[in-house]
């Protein structure tokens, strides 16, 4: 459904605003509206201009009664003083109407951007950040930290512009008709404006611990829910209930202090009106009586006095609003402080055709120390933590030609994901270089980089969206209905997706069809086939699929590899058998390189493994 | 493996259902008081608030025009006084109906939770555990809420109409007939608009829902999309959904800055109908001054309880489709349910038969077939094969989540089902393949499998299960705190817990899904030396990853399609050459290799 913004309007969501990350916060605000503020300016006048003639109404009710009810005057003219009325009820209206549009326009136009910005942001920042922060955290801050600064424009300071607005007009308005009345109408104000903000400060806290009891108690359903396995192995379904109880109950006690806090504010600040009108009402009477003032004014002024004194009831609850919001603002801010990566920045030209000749020269690579997001961009926007990291690659040195086919082999944590993972640029070497083609590999931008290597995961990461999507999402270029076919039959996945009722269109993940690992291996096989690249990353783990599916496999990576720099992540012998060159990796390092002979030459790990497989011959040998 | 199933949410009609309404109400039955408590309240509230303008008339006419400060005096102390009064009616429905609608959540919750232990696996298989979340959650509040606020709001609202009506008429009836005439015009508007208002942040909330599920996998796929060079196309796609939200909320936002200046007018109208009517009445003292004031008070005021009745009512038909989704929570009936007669076993041998057992999932295809399995008393069994193949299904069974859908299980030789569940299940220990442990600390976490274990005996089973070394080593020891679902642990450590827990448990047939994601090598070594503790002197049967544990093995059971195509001792069935041969050859030969290399 997606529709077409006003081009006038696109002009101003298109707007960059990473100017406004910064760490002073009313400048930062200021920032996020550009080209907003006027239109903003505009919703509080027209707020202003709604009070001011809601105010002109009450004064045309007070000429109408003096002049027309009390002195018998202008009879003739009393349609049009009706009419006079409802028009000006048409002005308020337009006003009230063109401060919400136009406060609408700029809390989501503002959001729309910060969303946009925030999501290219998330999707730029390195694995130096990725790494550590947690996605529920980097989600909220995204979705629910956002959310609140929406409201901040769109309701609070609007609804605090608005409570202003209506106490000054009106105030004035009074005042002007008669000073003494209009002091005593605010007599009791300070009290009612101190119990507000005294109230909503207690409440929030209230409420706060009110929340955390829900999400306690959510906790406590989630797990019982997803460990429904265990609880019923362990026939512990009494023992669950009394703990869901037990923290449904104190639920129920946080309600219900929240609720004895609400029962309490709410008659009190009534009383604390009813005194203050009840005051105008009395004061008032008496000085119509002495004849000091109209009956008239009177009217007028009592009506008055609602508007000063009712919104200021909410005061309080909008300034902690407002407060929580300018929490979630330092909390999105400081996610967009960190630093992006630079994709596109390299002094080779974008056009530069990679033969894939790579070689590694002494390179050391560590971790940078672990990253805890801050909830303030005035602080470091991440901080590192205590603890030294510990280098996982030292000195590592091998090259290889173009087109030719190494291989990792070595345990989980020797090293190998490293290597591959310094080669894309995803962090950086610690020491030593990297050159491709003979160039230093910080040379090149890293999207000329990416799109010259493919990586074949054990377990690929596929997007809730449809197959077909899935296999062109990386060809970076329109692709017909024609190729991804040819790429998915390379790949020997075409049958299977011709089984399914949507073919192509179907959907992977949650909201569709659930594909194997080895299904999933090869949709991501015919997706590296489209990008095409110069250099392969294979991870060769094919332990979970069954022996027709693995030879399909084999096939299909065999379709792919010619002609291509190709890097196996190796688990068993016989995949590294052929590789042009072997490295055996133990903890970060080389340990061993050389073709399968050479190394089968030299006694070493890669002897005692190929032996120990050997011996699995000979155990099924001995067996028989 | 249970067959993929996907999940349809049911439509539900959200019309006024008098069935559902009447089962809502039944809810708040049982605290009828504080239900007649809060509507008598909130009806001294809401005809206060009509007297209190009537009052302002009376001051003015019977006070300040002929003079009378007696007469003044006393209107003013009624005024003041019931102003204390109407602040003690709205404590107590706030009050009330506050602690009606906490209650009623609390009951519901309880219900539905209680419910919900005792549903079968199917239900769980078939259902997202997000649904049912939300049921409990979202939905329970929704009708907590309608029962409560909405009883009240809609009681305040009929009845400041009607009083307010009532006083007008008494006031002057003809100008009162012309007022009558406009509330059904901005009656009408009000729920048109509110119905839109509320479709629209329906739309909205869709919206975002989309939004936050693309930050969700551009966090959790931002390997990929590097790798790919995504950033792109996949902002330009993020910027069109981001656009749709906007449209969605702008149009949200205009049919509120539409709604109030439109009630607002229309509300004018009757001002000016006022002013042009009791001007000419005045004249002839049909209407007084006061009158008039109270009239215009009632016109500019009538637009807010019209707008609370049309929420309601838009609120209420949400409210109905969730309680619609709730009871059809609370009218799902388990499907595997204690046979009567059945009795509690208190000491079981261990000696378990399959006999001739069949199995499919509601309609789809058998995933078991025609089994048959005696696994002795102390017995180990090792169970092998493909994905699919059926041997999650045999924990399944055993475990009576499910019942066969042909053939017997006995337990000693007595038909299963002749046991209560719970009976059968405290005599079944089990270990999963992706551990799972509650919020908590790891002590609390481990008496899970008895709770009334001594801190003795929960070390011991630490100690038998080979946790008790990395649990010192926390720096809290047993008292850590292993975080929402155990994710502060390490996968390895969570599985250590796990054989801890099912070692208290102390169970005549222990069950094991052995793990395939790879822990480091030290861990591994714990949770192997774990299990091989564990398993002594009971009845164990292991889906079996490992090859250390197959060659342990008393037997192992190759099962594939849903049949057991072989037994035997690994040395046997090397030797037959068929189905484990090549699943040894092929598998587990890649295995030594890799813990050659691990080691």
């Amino acid at each position: 459904m997606t529709q077409k913004l006003d081009p006038k309007l696109k002009h101003r969501l298109d707007k960059d605003i990473s100017h406004a990350v910064t760490n002073n916060r009313i400048v930062g605000l200021w920032r996020l509206m550009d080209g907003f503020h006027w239109l903003y300016g505009g919703a509080m006048v027209a707020i202003a201009l709604a009070a001011l003639i809601r105010s002109l109404g009450y004064r045309l009710v007070q000429k109408i009664v003096d002049q027309v009810f009390e002195q018998g005057l202008y009879q003739n003219a009393l349609p049009w003083l009706a009419l006079t009325f409802v028009g000006l009820a048409a002005l308020e209206g337009v006003f009230v109407y063109l401060r919400s549009i136009w406060s609408a326009q700029t809390a989501e136009g503002i959001t729309l951007r910060l969303r946009n910005y925030i999501y290219d942001h998330l999707q730029r920042l390195p694995f130096t950040f990725h790494d550590y922060v947690k996605t529920g955290e980097l989600i909220q801050r995204a979705t629910s930290d956002v959310s609140a600064l929406r409201r901040f424009f769109a309701d609070q300071a609007v609804g605090i512009g608005r409570i202003l607005a209506l106490f000054t007009v009106n105030l004035a308005m009074v005042l002007s008709m008669n000073w003494k009345l209009g002091l005593l109408s605010i007599v009791i104000l300070p009290f009612i404006v101190g119990l507000s903000l005294f109230f909503f400060g207690r409440v929030s806290k209230a409420y706060k611990s009110y929340q955390e009891q829900e999400a306690r108690l959510s906790t406590t359903l989630q797990e019982n829910l997803s460990g429904v396995r265990v609880v019923r192995a362990f026939a512990r379904q009494d023992y669950e209930k009394d703990k869901f109880n037990l923290e449904n109950w104190e639920k129920y006690q946080r309600g219900k202090r929240l609720i004895l806090m609400h029962s309490l504010y709410w008659p009190l600040s009534d009383i604390l009106c009813a005194a203050q009108r009840l005051l105008v009402i009395a004061v008032g009477a008496s000085m119509t009586m002495r004849g000091e003032i109209t009956v008239g004014t009177y009217i007028a002024a009592m009506a008055m006095v609602t508007w000063i004194i009712l919104p200021m009831r909410n005061l309080g609850r909008l300034i902690v609003q407002v407060s929580t919001g300018l929490v979630s603002y330092n909390r999105v801010m400081a996610v967009l402080a960190h630093p992006r990566e630079d994709i596109e920045g390299g002094s080779v030209p974008e056009d530069t055709v990679i033969r894939g000749a790579i070689s590694f020269e002494d390179v050391s690579f560590s971790y940078e120390p672990e990253l805890i997001l801050s909830d303030s961009p005035d602080k470091p926007a991440a901080t590192p933590a205590e603890g030294t990291p510990s280098p996982v690659l030292h000195h590592v040195t091998f090259q290889c030609e173009p087109g030719s086919v190494v291989a990792l082999l070595g345990s989980t944590g020797s090293g190998k994901t490293s290597i591959i993972n310094l080669l894309l640029r995803f962090y950086n070497t610690s020491s030593g270089r990297i050159l491709l083609d003979g160039r230093p590999l910080e040379t090149y931008p890293r999207t000329l980089l990416r799109r010259q290597i493919g990586i074949v995961e054990q377990e690929p990461f596929l997007f809730s969206r449809s197959i077909r999507d899935n296999i062109a999402y990386g060809a970076q270029r329109p692709v017909t209905q024609a190729e991804i076919e040819a790429a998915a039959r390379a790949a020997a996945i075409h049958d299977i997706i011709s089984t399914f009722p949507q073919g192509y269109d179907t959907i992977v993940g949650e909201k569709g069809v659930t594909l194997s690992g080895g299904q999933r291996q090869r949709v991501a096989i015919a997706r590296a086939l489209l990008k095409d690249p110069r250099i392969l990353v294979l991870d060769d783990a094919t332990s979970s699929v069954d022996t027709e599916t693995e030879d399909v496999i084999r096939q299909a990576l065999a379709r792919l590899i010619p002609g291509r720099t190709t890097f196996i992540i190796a688990h068993r012998i016989q995949s590294v058998m052929n590789a042009d060159l072997i490295l055996v990796l133990d903890h970060g390092r080389i340990v061993q390189s050389g073709t399968h002979a050479e190394l089968m030459a030299q006694e070493g790990p890669y002897r005692q493994i190929y032996e120990i497989q050997s011996r699995v011959a000979a155990d099924i040998e001995e067996a028989q | 493996m249970t067959p993929a199933q996907t999940f349809q949410e049911e439509e539900f009609t959200a019309k006024f259902n008098g069935k559902v309404l009447t089962r809502i109400l039944g809810l708040i039955k049982p605290h009828w008081l504080w239900v007649v408590g809060s509507l008598l309240m909130i009806a001294g509230t809401s005809t206060l608030d009509s007297y209190f303008t009537y009052l302002v008339k009376q001051i003015i006419d019977e006070g300040i025009t002929p003079h009378d400060r007696a007469r003044l005096l006393q209107l003013l102390v009624r005024y003041g006084l019931l102003a204390i009064g109407q602040a003690i009616t709205v404590f107590g429905f706030i009050f009330l109906a506050g602690l009606l609608g906490e209650r009623v959540q609390y009951d519901l919750r309880h219900k539905l939770f209680a419910h919900l232990q005792e549903l079968s696996f199917a239900y769980f298989d078939k259902t997202p555990v997000g649904w049912i979340m939300s049921r409990v959650t979202s939905d329970s509040e929704r009708i907590a809420d309608l029962v409560t606020w909405g009883l009240v709001d809609s009681t305040w609202a009929i009845l400041n109409v009607t009083t307010s009506l009532m006083f007008m008429v008494k006031i002057n009836a003809r100008l009162a007939g012309l007022i009558v005439l406009i509330l059904p015009i901005m009656a009408a508007v009000t729920f048109w608009f509110k119905q839109r208002i509320l479709e629209q942040h329906r739309v909205v909330r869709k919206l975002n829902s989309k939004i936050t599920g693309a930050y969700n996998e551009s966090i959790s796929g931002v390997r990929v999309i590097k790798a790919l060079v995504r950033e792109r196309p996949n902002m330009d796609e993020f910027a069109d959904q981001t656009s749709d939200m906007y449209l969605a909320s702008y149009r949200a936002a205009w049919y509120s800055a539409m709604f109030l200046p439109l009630v607002r007018l229309i509300g004018a109208f009757g001002v000016g109908a006022v002013i042009w009517y009791g001007g000419l009445q005045i004249q002839t003292q049909g209407i007084t001054i006061g009158g008039i004031q109270a009239f215009l008070s009632y016109m500019m005021f009538i637009m807010w309880p019209i707008q609370d009745l049309a929420r309601v009512y838009a609120e209420t038909q949400r409210s109905i489709a969730s309680a619609e989704r709730i009871f059809s929570l609370m009218d799902s009936h388990p499907e595997v349910v204690d046979r009567p007669g059945a009795v509690e076993v208190p000491q079981v041998e261990g000696d378990v038969r399959f006999e001739d057992v069949s199995f499919r999932y509601g309609d789809g295809p058998e995933v078991l077939s025609h089994l048959n399995l005696h696994v002795r008393s102390g017995e180990h069994i090792a169970i092998v094969g493909p994905t699919g193949g059926g041997k999650t299904t045999i924990v399944n069974l055993l475990c009576r989540f499910y019942e066969p859908t042909g053939g017997v299980i006995r337990i000693d030789g007595r038909d299963y089902t002749e046991m209560t569940q719970r009976s059968l299940q405290s005599h079944i220990g089990i270990v999963l393949q992706t551990p799972h442990l509650f919020s908590g600390s790891v002590y609390e976490n481990i008496r899970y499998g008895k709770l009334d274990a001594t801190a003795e005996e929960i070390e011991r089973a630490a100690r038998i299960a080979h946790a008790h070394e990395f649990i010192t080593e926390l720096e809290h020891g047993y008292q850590e705190d292993v975080g929402e679902g155990g994710n502060l642990l390490s996968v390895g450590q969570k599985q250590l817990i796990s054989i801890a827990r099912a070692v208290l448990s102390d169970p005549a047939i222990l069950i094991m899904d052995e793990a395939t994601s790879s822990v480091d090598t030290l861990t591994e070594s714990r949770i192997q030396k774990g299990m091989d503790a564990v398993m002594k002197g009971r009845t164990s049967i292991v889906i079996a990853h490992r090859l250390s544990t197959i060659k342990n093995a008393d037997r192992i059971i190759v099962i594939r399609h849903g049949r057991i195509v072989e037994t035997g001792t690994h040395q046997e069935l090397i030797q037959r050459r068929n189905d484990y041969y090549d699943l040894y050859t092929r598998q587990f030969r890649h295995m030594q290799g890799t813990e050659l290399l691990g080691a």
